[in-house]
C-alpha cells in the first residue's frame, strides 16, 4: 500500500461565517458544528470554543483529540466502519489539517478525563498545548446510560473531525509525505540485507472507557491480525477509551503513531519495516494466552528479526505486554518494549504490574506519578468541578484561585506509552 | 464445575447472582478482594479474569471483581496464578502506600461500579457457558 499524506499547515483557528481554510487559517462555523452534533438526540447541548497555544486557558475534562482528515483518492473513507461505510483504506491520497485538532470535552464519568493547559508548566507535557484546538463541549440528556454517552461522545469527535476534514479535500497541500509498504514477499525482497522489523500495536480492549475499534470492530472480539501501517493513517483505528489521561492513546495518536512514523524514517536505510501486528488487552485470561500465542506465530510467520511493542494502560495490559514479549522472543524475534511507568513519586517502586526475564530492552515514556503545580488560568473550557476526583488529583489538591497540584497523569498524553512525548529514562 | 465471582461491587453481584456463585461483601476494599482471591487460588481455584482488570489504579477505584473457576482452556501451571495474585497484591499495596483511595461521593462510586461490571461482563461473554464441556 502506498499512501500520500498531504498536510495543509494550520497556523491559526478562528470563528467565521463559513467553514474554510484560507492562508493557513482554519475558519469554523460553530453553528454548523453544533447542528451536526445535536443531530444525536442523546446530546442536548453543544458549544464550540477555540483554544490557541500560549493562551491562559485550561480545557477539561477531555475525552478524545482528533485531527481533521479526508480521503481524497484511493478508496474508502476516513474512520471506516466507525463513522463512514466499511471500506479498505491505506492507499491513495489523504489530506489533513496539520496543526489543528478537534477536542471533545464533557463529563462522561466523574473521573478519568484529563486536562490540557494551553500555557504554563503543564503545557510542557502535552502535545495538544501546541495545536490550534476546536473544542466541542457537550452535555448529555438527563439519565443517559454511561455506555450510550461514551458512544455518543465518541461519535461527536469522529463527526466533527470528518466534517472539518472535508474542507481540506480540494486544497493544495503545503507538504506531501509518502509512505509505502509492499506485499510481504516483495517487501522482504526489496531490502534483503536489512533486518526485518515489525511493530506490535496492543489496543485497549477491557470494557467501558477502555475500548478501541478497528474498522469499527471492538478489539476485544478480534484475534491478532496483520495491518499495513498506512491503514492507521486513514482512521482504521478509533479510540473509545479514557483509561488514565496520561497514557491514553487518542484517535489523534493513532493517526500520528510515532513508532510507525519512525520506522518509516529508518525504512530502507538500516531496517526493513515489513508491517504491523494488531492485538488486544483482554480481561479474560484465556484470551491473553490465545492472542499472545498468535502474536508470536504471526511474528515468526512473516519472518521478523525484531519487533517493537507498545501497550496502552496499566495493570492488566502489563500481563499481555509480558506474555507477548516472552513468546515473541522465544520464537526467535528480538523484542524492544515501549511503555510508561508508575514507580511512585520517588521512582523507587516497580514500574509495571508484571515482568519477565525476556523483557531486557525497554524504552520508557516517563513516570506518571510526578507531581506538578497547575497555576490559575484566565479562561476555562469545560469545568474543573471534578479535579479532585480526576485521575492524578486528590482531595484538597485544588485551591480557591483555581490552581491545583496533581500528578502528571492528569494531563492528556503526558506519558503516552508509544513515545509521542518528550519524557524518557536514561541510564548513566 | 462453575464460575465464582469474588466482588465488592453490588452491580456485579446483582448481574451474576443466579448464574454463577457470587462471593460478595460490600465492606471489602480492592485489596481485600485480592486477598480473598489469593486464598482461593492457593486452595486450587483457577483465575479466569485478570485480577487487575481495567487500567484504573488500585488507589483510584474502590471496586474490584475477579472471576475464578475450576476449569480453564489455558495451559497453565497453578503457580502462575499464585504469582499473578502476589504481583497484583504487591502492586496494589505500592499504589496505596503512595496515595490512599479518595473518599468518593456516591455518584462517582456509581461510575466506578459501572466500569468494574463492564470489565467482567465483557470477559464472561467470552467464557464457556458450561465450563469443562467443550462445544
Amino acid at each position: 500500500m502506498r499512501l500520500e499524506l498531504g498536510k495543509i499547515h494550520i497556523k491559526d483557528v478562528q470563528f467565521g461565517a463559513e467553514t474554510k481554510v484560507e492562508a493557513g487559517v482554519l475558519y469554523v462555523n460553530a453553528d454548523e458544528i453544533c447542528k451536526l452534533v445535536l443531530e444525536d438526540e442523546r446530546i442536548i447541548n453543544c458549544r464550540v470554543e477555540l483554544a490557541h497555544p500560549g493562551e491562559s486557558c485550561r480545557i477539561t475534562p477531555v475525552k478524545d483529540v482528533l485531527e481533521p482528515r479526508v480521503k481524497v483518492s484511493g478508496g474508502g473513507q476516513i474512520f471506516p466502519g466507525a463513522l463512514n461505510k466499511v471500506g479498505q483504506v491505506g492507499s491513495g491520497r489523504t489530506h489533513c489539517l496539520d496543526g489543528a485538532c478537534v477536542v471533545t470535552v464533557g463529563k462522561i464519568v466523574g473521573f478519568q478525563e484529563g486536562v490540557i493547559d494551553m500555557s504554563g508548566p503543564a503545557a510542557e507535557y502535552c502535545p495538544f498545548s501546541k495545536t490550534q484546538n476546536v473544542c466541542v463541549v457537550i452535555e448529555p440528556k438527563d439519565g443517559l446510560e454511561t455506555h450510550d454517552y461514551e458512544q455518543a461522545g465518541r461519535m461527536v469527535g469522529l463527526k466533527v473531525a470528518d466534517y472539518l476534514g472535508q474542507f481540506a479535500r480540494d486544497l493544495e497541500p503545503d507538504e506531501i509525505e509518502v509512505y509505502e509498504t509492499k506485499p510481504l514477499l516483495e517487501q522482504i525482497a526489496e531490502y534483503p540485507d536489512l533486518p526485518k522489523v515489525g511493530y506490535l500495536h496492543m489496543l485497549q480492549s477491557q470494557g467501558l472507557l477502555h475500548d478501541t475499534f478497528y474498522y469499527g470492530v471492538d478489539a476485544k472480539t478480534f484475534i491478532p491480525t496483520l495491518m499495513y501501517p498506512t491503514e492507521i493513517m486513514d482512521g482504521a483505528i478509533v479510540s473509545g477509551n479514557c483509561v488514565a489521561p496520561c497514557d491514553k492513546v487518542t484517535t489523534y495518536h493513532h493517526f500520528h503513531n510515532p513508532v510507525i512514523e519512525d520506522l518509516y524514517k529508518h525504512h530502507g536505510k538500516d531496517l526493513n519495516f515489513v508491517g504491523v501486528i494488531l492485538t488486544n488487552e483482554n480481561v479474560f485470561l484465556a484470551d491473553k494466552e490465545r492472542c499472545s500465542d498468535m502474536v508470536a506465530k504471526l511474528a515468526s510467520y512473516i519472518g521478523l528479526d525484531g519487533i517493537l511493542i507498545t501497550e496502552e494502560g496499566y495493570g492488566n495490559p502489563d500481563t499481555d505486554l509480558m506474555m507477548n514479549c516472552r513468546k515473541v522472543q522465544n520464537a526467535g524475534v528480538d523484542v524492544v518494549l515501549i511503555t510508561d511507568e508508575f514507580p511512585g513519586r520517588d521512582g523507587k517502586s516497580l514500574s509495571l504490574a508484571d515482568a519477565c526475564k525476556e523483557a531486557d530492552a525497554l524504552a520508557s515514556c516517563g513516570n506518571g506519578n510526578v507531581v506538578i503545580h497547575f497555576p490559575p488560568m484566565d479562561r476555562l473550557i469545560g469545568m474543573t468541578d471534578f479535579i479532585e476526583m480526576q485521575i492524578g488529583g486528590w482531595a484538597g489538591c485544588k485551591n480557591d484561585d483555581g490552581s491545583f497540584d496533581a500528578e502528571i497523569q492528569i494531563i492528556i498524553a503526558s506519558t503516552i506509552a508509544n513515545g509521542f512525548n518528550k519524557l524518557a529514562a536514561r541510564g548513566y | 464445575m462453575g464460575y465464582t465471582v469474588v466482588t465488592n461491587n453490588v452491580l456485579c453481584r446483582d448481574r451474576f447472582q443466579g448464574e454463577y456463585d457470587v462471593v460478595y461483601n460490600e465492606d471489602w476494599s480492592y485489596l481485600d478482594v485480592l486477598y480473598q482471591v489469593r486464598d482461593l487460588v492457593q486452595k486450587g481455584a483457577i483465575l479466569i479474569t485478570h485480577p487487575m482488570a481495567g487500567s484504573l489504579k488500585p488507589n483510584q477505584t474502590p471496586f474490584r471483581s475477579v472471576v475464578i473457576g475450576t476449569f480453564t482452556m489455558e495451559d497453565k501451571e497453578p503457580w502462575e496464578d499464585i504469582m499473578l495474585m502476589e504481583n497484583s497484591i504487591e502492586s496494589c499495596q505500592k499504589f496505596l502506600r503512595g496515595r490512599p483511595l479518595p473518599d468518593y461521593a456516591e455518584n462517582i462510586k456509581k461510575d466506578f461500579r459501572t466500569l468494574d461490571l463492564s470489565f467482567i461482563e465483557g470477559a464472561m461473554a467470552r467464557a464457556f457457558r458450561c465450563p469443562g464441556i467443550t462445544e
